[in-house]
């Protein structure tokens, strides 16, 4: 129905990237991207809710299974899936959210675009953090956390958004 | 009836995020480091095999340390070793080693695969598991001897350590050269120390001082170095001393480790049952 091989193999490259890549990172305690929330993030804009809920389902699911975090990474991009067409609504004119295609510059703007990333990636990472340490004795230590991978896993979809949509017509 | 499943599509999406999302924090809270420990011995099975390739490459980068401390091992031991020699008869030699390998600690090396040091909860992938002789409850120790972490699972090829590094990690440790112990943990912040807490207000440590292991603790043989003292303060009611331990070994560049099985392990934890 949809581009289900390019979406397919979205969802293989995050998630090997995240596995054998970003969880491998030792730079920081505070450098932990979790980039494979890209594949949540470019789903179509016309899929049905229930089906973002899903996609963010698997792709967390795998998360969990292969970092070994039991569940919080699943409650995460679950959260971002749900909370997604409501950003979107706020962020874009009420037409715009509505029309079917990939999210991207192109589709969005790149005010827009880079808003959409920013907020639905710092909501994802501040609840995975928040539910990793699960004490407000490190607060300020979770914030940071938060700010400093949310900052580059931003950076990391932007190119990953780049690099898949400059093969695929932005429109569906 | 109709209505009701009119009422369950209007807010079915609804519905299967309350149901996904409290499923997995239910999951997440009823899971110990052993469940993780678990979820990534059944993942390795499958990505076993790359992490080993990539940390095949990796480890040419490391191969010129690894060497000069095996080196400086070999060294410290062939030097006890003379000693050994030359102070005893060589047939109470000869019959010290005809025991050996019934003694009560049984080696075995492995080379870390996969180690993340980025969350709070960190685990070490090795690449030798139950077919290699490998069993939960090892102690893993770095190539040079200090404490890294202990054996949680296994699979038939891979095993899954959880690291020093991870916030619920335990073991007791002692000031070398006196009896004042007390416990160590990780509070998820500095990758290079740890913390002891508990320890005697009469222990007086000094920064510099070396840390070693008990053997109080079911995983590590006594006298296996933790760390050394870089910060020392009574709490505040001046019962005992917090101590902050900067680790011996570097969990950011774990190469080839020493896994050691404590015979005794099965002995002493049903003894140790009610």
């Amino acid at each position: 129905m949809y581009r289900i091989l390019p979406y397919g193999i979205l969802f293989a490259a995050t998630a090997l990237l995240q596995i054998f890549l970003f969880n491998q990172l030792s730079v920081s305690i505070y450098l932990c991207p979790l980039v494979y929330v890209a594949f949540v993030l470019l789903l179509p804009l016309e899929l049905p809710h229930a089906l973002v809920l899903l996609g963010g389902l698997a792709s967390g699911a795998v998360m969990d299974w292969t970092m070994g975090t039991a569940g919080i990474n699943t409650a995460a991009t679950v959260l971002l899936a749900f909370l997604r067409p409501h950003v979107l609504r706020l962020l874009c004119r009420r037409d715009d959210a509505r029309e079917e295609g990939v999210p991207s510059v192109e589709r969005l703007g790149k005010a827009v675009f880079l808003n959409y990333l920013a907020v639905l990636v710092l909501i994802h990472h501040a609840l995975f953090f928040a539910l990793e340490s699960l004490s407000g004795q490190y607060l300020l230590q979770t914030i940071l956390r938060t700010i400093v991978s949310g900052t580059a896993t931003v950076g990391f979809c932007w190119l990953i958004a780049r690099l898949f949509t400059s093969k695929l017509s932005v429109r569906i | 009836m109709y209505k009701l499943f009119e009422f369950i599509r209007s807010v079915h999406v609804v519905l299967l995020f309350v149901l996904i999302e409290g499923a997995a924090i239910h999951f997440y809270a009823h899971s110990t480091s052993f469940t993780q420990a678990r979820l990534l011995t059944g993942s390795n099975r499958i990505a076993g095999g790359v992490h080993g390739f990539f940390s095949g490459i990796r480890r040419y980068f490391t191969l010129g340390r690894e060497n000069r401390i095996l080196l400086d091992r070999i060294a410290t031991l062939e030097e006890q070793l003379a000693g050994y020699r030359a102070a005893g008869d060589s047939l109470l030699f000869a019959r010290y080693m005809e025991g050996a390998d019934k003694g009560p600690y049984r080696l075995v090396t492995a080379r870390a695969i996969s180690n993340s040091v980025n969350r709070s909860r960190n685990f070490i992938t090795l690449d030798k598991g139950r077919r290699d002789g490998v069993v939960p409850d090892m102690a893993v120790l770095s190539a040079d001897g200090a404490m890294v972490g202990y054996v949680a699972t296994c699979s038939d090829r891979y095993a899954v350590a959880v690291s020093a590094l991870n916030t619920s990690f335990r073991a007791s440790g002692k000031i070398a050269g006196s009896d004042y112990f007390g416990s160590i943990h990780w509070d998820g912040t500095d990758r290079n120390t740890v913390t002891m807490t508990e320890l005697s207000k009469y222990a007086s440590p000094e920064p510099g001082d070396e840390v070693v292991s008990t053997g109080y603790s079911l995983y590590f043989p006594a006298d296996v170095p933790i760390g050394r003292v870089e910060s020392a303060e009574l709490n505040e009611n001046k019962t005992s001393y917090t101590v902050r331990i900067r680790l011996a070994a570097d969990m950011t560049a774990l190469g080839d480790v020493i896994l050691v099985e404590n015979r005794g392990l099965d002995e002493l934890q049903s003894l140790q049952e009610p």
